[in-house]
């Protein structure tokens, strides 16, 4: 179920209902864990086997874990528990790529093969929730979390429907011990989640889907070189695309959570502001990168054994990110840019002459998502030029992300830079303008918000003139409504 | 009672956006427009989901955008007994469909193929496939979610014209902007936005107001014009065109083995449509050889003086009295061509009367 749905309306009527009805607390969260099931369920019923699997395992592996001393039998149960999670996850998401790979090496070897077919269908959110048990699993086996006695909140835990499919990838630190308390949106809560909501659906629904979709979808479908103001709307149609799409769905994700009394850990800082890489990624999908942060980066010795080491983690932590988003090799050159981009940033950072050092954000979620300490920087025009720096190379990065393969992703790239002398122009005058204010609009007001949250600036904001940007946002919801699709993230 | 600014927030945006709405629904009405459903991939899987009931009583019409016009449902169910399925997708080719039905093993009743061959014979992966294809995609992933929101959003798209996509969207406003296009851009102008209307069966017919108002007609065969003339079209090479016969020789043949039926039909057009398709896709090329190399029957609209008799207000698709006439000719046709029974015994297929018609 999608949230820009009228079935999505529907079940959050009943949802709200019955959460807000005199009934035992055990009751209400028995109603939510049936209902993210069945959330979970009308996509593909088959697929909720999967979540009980990995539930079953994690509870009981975590419960063993807390009572069993010898370490041996520890580890033996956290591989029990990696090898039923990562294997899930292998066959579902890698299996056919490894399958075509593996096909690939055999014909270089000079070996015919012929797999026999196997159309595997990926489980929605399969990659989000997996990594919300196995960091589960893993606290539990480090001691950083005592293991959950409760199903009932640890199944809660594992399925909660705002963020089941699509993050944010919540810690069982941050959700679990909200289950144990009784939990009820106040007014002013409630009210702001449905403003959260509307948020979320309008980046979605309004800018995503309603305005750069479909330029988007046009420059990454053609097969031949292109103008290169067309290569670029398109490219700078996806950035806009992919931002409003996932961080729609976390501000709708947080702001459903929020309607019914719980609170999900933010998931996006205004990224596009970013000064450097390492800013970027305290900024972009924050429960992603810290998750890489704490149980990848920092096992594989994070920057305690010296520079090439903390060169070669970097690089393997990216290559991993970005083979998470997808079994495409398009997703291993993504996350390899993006570490090459840390690593000259870090070499850049390390210079002995050091501009004047500026005091690092003190916000915790920002500090807590950095993998790697901000630049320092002072004056705000070569911040602001820095910032657009790091949105362009971003832009090129999404590049690989987006293309269906490799060809067109290095096809368009050189179309962008006027290299290949082919030049069709594709796109309407009218695309281009969209694309062109919506970017414009979107650095704009990621400058501005930099360092400020929606909430923030809500509360300075007069009633009157944020109830009619809150009628403006509905009314474009609205009249968008039908020309959009499923959120991107959800293959993921 | 005291509300926080949040609540008084919120219930301005909701008295702001009823508000809008309802204004904005009052004005459309008063302007004439009339209701028509979004005919999407949700209305085409919904319609699907009835190809196995398919017989010659009430095929399954795949084509493009004359047969969902040409076509006439109620007349074709007034004269079976039994109303037909209507896959045809607007601007694309049917050979997708044709191949999705070729593969589904249950599949073992009657289409009727309409045939405009700018559509028919483009290339696999072009343009007018992608639609199709998206729709063939779309069917076997139609999940319980799409289906209840489909159930919802029906009801609210009866009643409401501000829900329609085609020409009311945000997006579709803003396409008819009137921003001029970089010369060497093909962008496809926006239809008059009275031009047509979609019935839940997936009918389309062309508007009271659109018939009446010459300007309108003008203006949509302008937009023929440009399509026809300005359109990037893929070289068709001999050996494309083979194998596109190949293709649909082989999809028409696993139908038969199952014991279905295929029918091709070539719809009307008519004035300077007709003309350019005739020369840009002579007969002999293409219509002829691909009922040679299929071996289905097929109808071809020029050869019967009932079917050709018709003038198209915008030179491309007939008009909702027209269709009327044209389906039951065309039900008798195809009854004597192929010696299927379609019509009820008690509604004896004879010529339509054309006294009633507006026959130009």
């Amino acid at each position: 179920m999608v949230f820009n749905s009228y079935t999505f309306i529907a079940f959050i009527g009943v949802v709200l209902l019955l959460h807000n009805a005199p009934l035992p607390w055990k009751v209400k969260k028995l109603n939510l864990l049936v209902a993210s099931y069945l959330f979970y369920a009308v996509w593909n019923p088959p697929f909720v086997l999967l979540l009980w699997l990995s539930t079953i395992v994690d509870y009981l592996v975590a419960l063993a874990l807390g009572r069993e001393e010898n370490q041996y039998k520890r580890k033996g149960l956290l591989v029990l528990s990696l090898i039923v999670n990562l294997g899930m996850l292998g066959y579902f998401k890698y299996g056919g790529f490894l399958m075509d790979n593996f096909v690939a090496l055999l014909s270089l070897a000079g070996i015919t093969y012929q797999p026999p077919g196997a159309d595997i269908i990926l489980p929605v959110g399969i990659s989000f929730y997996t990594f919300q048990t196995l960091s589960y699993t893993l606290d539990v086996y480090r001691r950083k979390f005592a293991p959950e006695k409760s199903l009932l909140d640890f199944s809660l835990f594992v399925t909660f429907f705002p963020q089941l499919v699509a993050g944010p990838i919540v810690r069982p630190g941050e959700l679990i011990p909200q289950f144990k308390v009784p939990h009820r949106a106040t007014q002013t809560q409630f009210v702001w989640g449905l403003f959260l909501l509307t948020l979320g659906l309008f980046m979605k629904v309004g800018i995503a889907d309603g305005m750069l979709s479909e330029t988007s979808d046009s420059v990454f479908g053609v097969p031949f070189p292109l103008h290169p103001l067309d290569a670029w709307a398109g490219v700078l149609a996806f950035s806009g695309q992919i931002f409003c799409d996932f961080a729609g769905y976390s501000t709708c994700a947080i702001g459903v959570a929020l309607c019914l009394g719980f609170v999900l850990p933010d998931n996006f800082r205004y990224p596009y502001a970013a000064i450097g890489f390492s800013d970027f990624w305290r900024r972009w999908h924050i429960t992603l990168s810290t998750w890489l942060r704490d149980y990848l980066y920092i096992p594989l010795g994070g920057n305690r054994l010296g520079t090439t080491r903390t060169y070669i983690n970097l690089m393997i932590t990216m290559l991993l990110g970005g083979l998470w988003h997808g079994a495409s090799w398009n997703f291993v050159v993504w996350g390899a840019l993006h570490g090459v981009f840390l690593g000259v940033e870090r070499l850049f950072r390390d210079r002995p002459a050091r501009l004047p050092e500026m005091p690092l954000a003190t916000d915790t979620v920002i500090t807590q998502a950095s993998l790697l300490p901000a630049i320092p920087m002072s004056r705000s025009v070569s911040r602001f030029g820095l910032a657009l720096l790091t949105f362009l190379l971003v832009t090129l990065t999404w590049v690989f992300f987006r293309a269906p393969d490799f060809g067109t992703a290095m096809r368009l790239l050189l179309s962008m830079f006027g290299v290949i002398p082919v030049q069709i122009k594709l796109l309407a005058t009218i695309d281009m303008y969209k694309v062109f204010v919506v970017t414009v609009g979107l650095l704009g007001c990621h400058w501005l918000m930099r360092d400020k949250s929606v909430v923030a600036v809500a509360e300075r904001t007069p009633w009157w003139l944020l109830g009619l940007g809150w009628a403006a946002m509905l009314l474009v919801l609205v009249l968008t409504q039908k020309s959009t699709g499923s959120f991107i993230y959800f293959q993921f | 009672m005291h509300y926080s600014p949040y609540v008084k927030a919120g219930l301005l945006a909701l008295a702001v956006l009823i508000g809008s709405l309802a204004g904005w629904e009052l004005y459309l009405r008063s302007q004439g427009f009339e209701l028509s459903y979004n005919d999407d991939e949700d209305l085409w899987a919904y319609h699907h989901q009835q190809v196995y009931e398919a017989s010659a009583a009430n095929p399954v019409l795949i084509g493009s955008s004359r047969m969902k016009f040409g076509l006439d449902l109620a007349t074709w169910e007034a004269t079976s007994g039994l109303a037909p399925t209507q896959l045809s997708l607007v601007g694309t080719s049917p050979r997708p469909l044709l191949a999705d039905l070729a593969r589904d093993k249950d599949f073992k009743g009657t289409v009727l193929v309409g045939i405009t061959e700018g559509l028919f014979f483009a290339p696999s992966g072009s343009y007018p496939e992608q639609q199709a294809n998206k729709c063939t995609a779309y069917y076997p992933k139609w999940s319980i979610a799409q289906r209840t929101s489909f159930f919802l959003n029906r009801h609210l798209e009866s009643q409401f014209l501000f829900l329609d996509v085609e020409r009311f969207n945000l997006r579709s406003l803003l396409n008819r902007a009137g921003v001029a296009n970089r010369p060497g851009v093909f962008a496809l102008p926006a239809f008059p936005m009275k031009f047509v209307t979609d019935g839940f069966n997936r009918q389309t017919t062309i508007t009271k107001d659109f018939m009446a108002d010459t300007s309108l007609q003008n203006e949509q065969r302008a937009i023929w014009m440009y399509v026809f003339t300005k359109a990037p079209k893929a070289p068709m090479s001999d050996s494309l065109l083979t194998s596109i016969f190949n293709e649909v020789k082989s999809d028409v043949a696993r139908i038969q083995k199952r014991g279905g039926q295929v029918l091709f039909v070539r719809m009307p057009t008519s004035g300077k449509v007709w003309e350019l398709e005739k020369q840009v896709f002579p007969r002999e090329k293409y219509w002829d050889r691909l009922i040679a190399k299929t071996g289905a029957p097929g109808i071809h609209f020029q050869d019967y003086p009932e079917l050709s008799k018709y003038e198209c207000p915008e030179w491309s698709h007939l008009g909702p009295a027209d269709a009327r006439t044209f389906t039951k000719d065309l039900i008798r046709i195809a009854e004597q061509k192929t010696g299927w029974r379609i019509a009820r015994p008690s509604v004896a297929a004879t010529p339509a009367h054309t006294s009633t018609l507006a026959v130009r």
